[in-house]
């Protein structure tokens, strides 16, 4: 196990006003170049969890904060959200309510101007955050006539120009069609494989979840309900089931095959491995 | 019930969004609308009640000419529910909110009494009719929303994507009560992203791609052709990926659910030839 990047010790969150704490008593760490799923009901306090990730609470939005957050050992309460923002990305729901700029080119180089980057540099960045997202061919678009799943990988450009450790993600893929959806993890994986950033990112579509995160955090009513792998889920139906959340249908197919003893080996966190297993346990030959 | 002729819709921009689309939807159907980010899905929709009208061809709702009808003449005929609630809830009470468009039709104090009485009812708020609805829940805000368009009593009944920004047992609330809705012969249109969601609930499916129909046909026949699926972003749902890879091998029929395939398998796995080739370790 690498040291902790994001460490959440015993953290309790109320909105001014709420009767209900958003966050309550949560804790967990998160190794670098883990690449983690957050899911769980509404309300259970996913969004709030981002916001102390990145600072944003308690700096910028009231209430009463109990507990402690650390990123790469720095408590959120004494470190300014701009220093964070140099450790940390955040990507949210909406791509047009967090795109500012006319040109995507311009997007991108927003931030680094916050940073008094030198314009030189900045250039170089904006080219090398285009290249690793795949995106360079969209350099001199505009950002009106992209499509959802562009945006939103303009937004994840823009992030990560500012070279994070860190990248937090709030329900990226809630207003993209399914292969949006994909394009944006298939990024994410890239970007957690080939460069070691640490991910985390919140999804409702846990049928994603499994397929791309290495680990999942359950929560559900501002605590921890289930941290564990994909595959550990999948095998547990009732850790979704129990909070309201579905389990993804190959995996709940499979599950319940093996009950009649008609799927073999581990549980299929993808249509690609289910088809596997099937193949097996109907003893098809060739192409499995 | 919904008569789309050769609709053509042009932005004042000048961008042309729907180019020629042509379908009838009959009284009673369950329809889902799909197609990528973009494809005109909201457009359509707002042609339904003339919040935007025809640049070419026509929409006909339940008889009435959209072009020549008020967006206020459709709403006694098109219910809309949208994807946040919190965009249509505006009054203190919520038994104010569910008669606040009964009351703009004129209807007598009884009438109106007796409409927000069995919308409340249908969605399960009775007992909320006191409360201020922005203090209740999400999901209950979201049945707020939903009684609101019941109490128009519409013969047609739109969502745009209900439910998005819900989880999952709030959406399948939702699809339940628009089910039920729909066995009492309301005729339905939603459009969502949620394949899973089509798959249980839609008798049919439009897709819509770049302006055009790509497709429109039964739930099943559509998503059973994943070739043209892709030309506008999507793909099918989980079940029927997996039952289309064995293709080749004409193993199944063509499921959507998990429940169908379960079945087909089972039904595989005890046949008697099927026995000495089901292992398992």
């Amino acid at each position: 196990m690498h040291s902790a990047v994001i460490s959440v010790e015993n953290l309790s969150f109320t909105y001014p006003g709420a009767s209900q704490k958003a966050l309550d008593s949560l804790s967990f760490k998160i190794a670098e170049g883990e690449f983690v799923g957050v899911t769980g009901p509404t309300g259970a306090g996913k969004s709030s969890l981002i916001l102390c990730l990145n600072g944003i609470i308690p700096h910028f939005q009231q209430g009463t904060f109990h507990g402690a957050v650390l990123i790469n050992g720095c408590d959120t309460f004494h470190t300014s959200c701009a220093e964070l923002a140099r450790q940390v990305g955040s990507v949210f729901q909406d791509p047009e309510a967090q795109i500012v700029a006319p040109a995507v080119e311009e997007e991108i180089a927003f931030g680094l101007e916050n940073l008094a980057i030198p314009p030189k540099e900045i250039d170089e960045r904006i080219g090398e955050a285009l290249e690793w997202i795949g995106i360079a061919n969209l350099r001199h678009r505009s950002t009106t006539e992209l499509s959802g799943g562009q945006k939103q990988r303009v937004a994840i450009a823009a992030a990560i120009a500012l070279k994070p450790k860190i990248l937090l993600l709030d329900e990226p893929t809630s207003e993209l069609d399914p292969i949006g959806t994909m394009e944006v993890f298939e990024v994410l994986k890239m970007l957690n494989r080939e460069h070691g950033l640490t991910i985390v990112v919140v999804e409702q579509k846990v049928n994603i979840l499994v397929e791309y995160v290495s680990r999942l955090l359950i929560m559900k009513e501002g605590g921890g309900a289930c941290d564990a792998t994909p595959r550990q889920v999948i095998a547990q139906p009732a850790l979704l089931t129990s909070v309201g959340l579905k389990p993804p249908p190959v995996g709940e197919l499979a599950y319940r095959l093996k009950l009649k003893g008609l799927y073999p080996g581990e549980l299929p966190l993808t249509v690609g491995d289910a088809y596997l297993g099937l193949a097996e346990s109907l003893s098809i030959k060739g192409r499995a | 019930m919904i008569k789309v002729a050769n609709l053509h819709y042009k932005y004042q921009s000048g961008l042309e969004v729907l180019h020629g689309l042509s379908f009838r939807i009959g009284k009673g159907e369950f329809v889902a609308l799909i197609g990528q980010n973009g494809a005109g899905k909201t457009t359509l929709l707002k042609q339904f009640n003339a919040l935007l009208k025809p640049t070419a061809g026509s929409v006909g709702i339940a008889g009435l000419d959209t072009a020549k009808s008020s967006t206020g003449e459709l709403s006694r005929k098109v219910g809309f529910l949208f994807q946040n609630p919190d965009h249509q809830i505006f009054m203190p009470t919520v038994a104010k909110e569910i008669g606040f468009g009964p009351k703009n039709l004129h209807l007598s104090k009884g009438e109106i009494e007796a409409r927000v009485a069995e919308a409340a009812q249908a969605v399960g708020l009775t007992r909320y009719l006191g409360h201020n609805p922005l203090l209740l829940s999400k999901g209950q805000r979201q049945r707020v929303a939903f009684a609101s368009v019941l109490s128009m009593q519409p013969e047609i009944l739109v969502l745009d994507e209900p439910t998005t920004g819900q989880d999952y047992q709030e959406g399948i609330e939702i699809m339940e009560m628009v089910k039920k809705l729909n066995e009492q012969g309301h005729t339905i249109v939603f459009v969502t992203h949620d394949m899973e969601l089509v798959a249980t609930y839609a008798r049919r499916v439009i897709v819509l791609s770049r302006g055009r129909v790509l497709l429109d046909d039964s739930c099943r026949n559509v998503f059973y052709h994943p070739e043209i699926l892709k030309q506008t972003n999507l793909f099918p749902p989980q079940i029927a990926r997996l039952a289309q890879a064995f293709a080749g091998e004409g193993l199944f029929k063509r499921p959507l659910t998990v429940d169908e395939m379960y079945e087909e398998i089972l039904a595989l796995a005890s046949r008697p030839e099927g026995a000495k080739n089901v292992c398992c370790s």
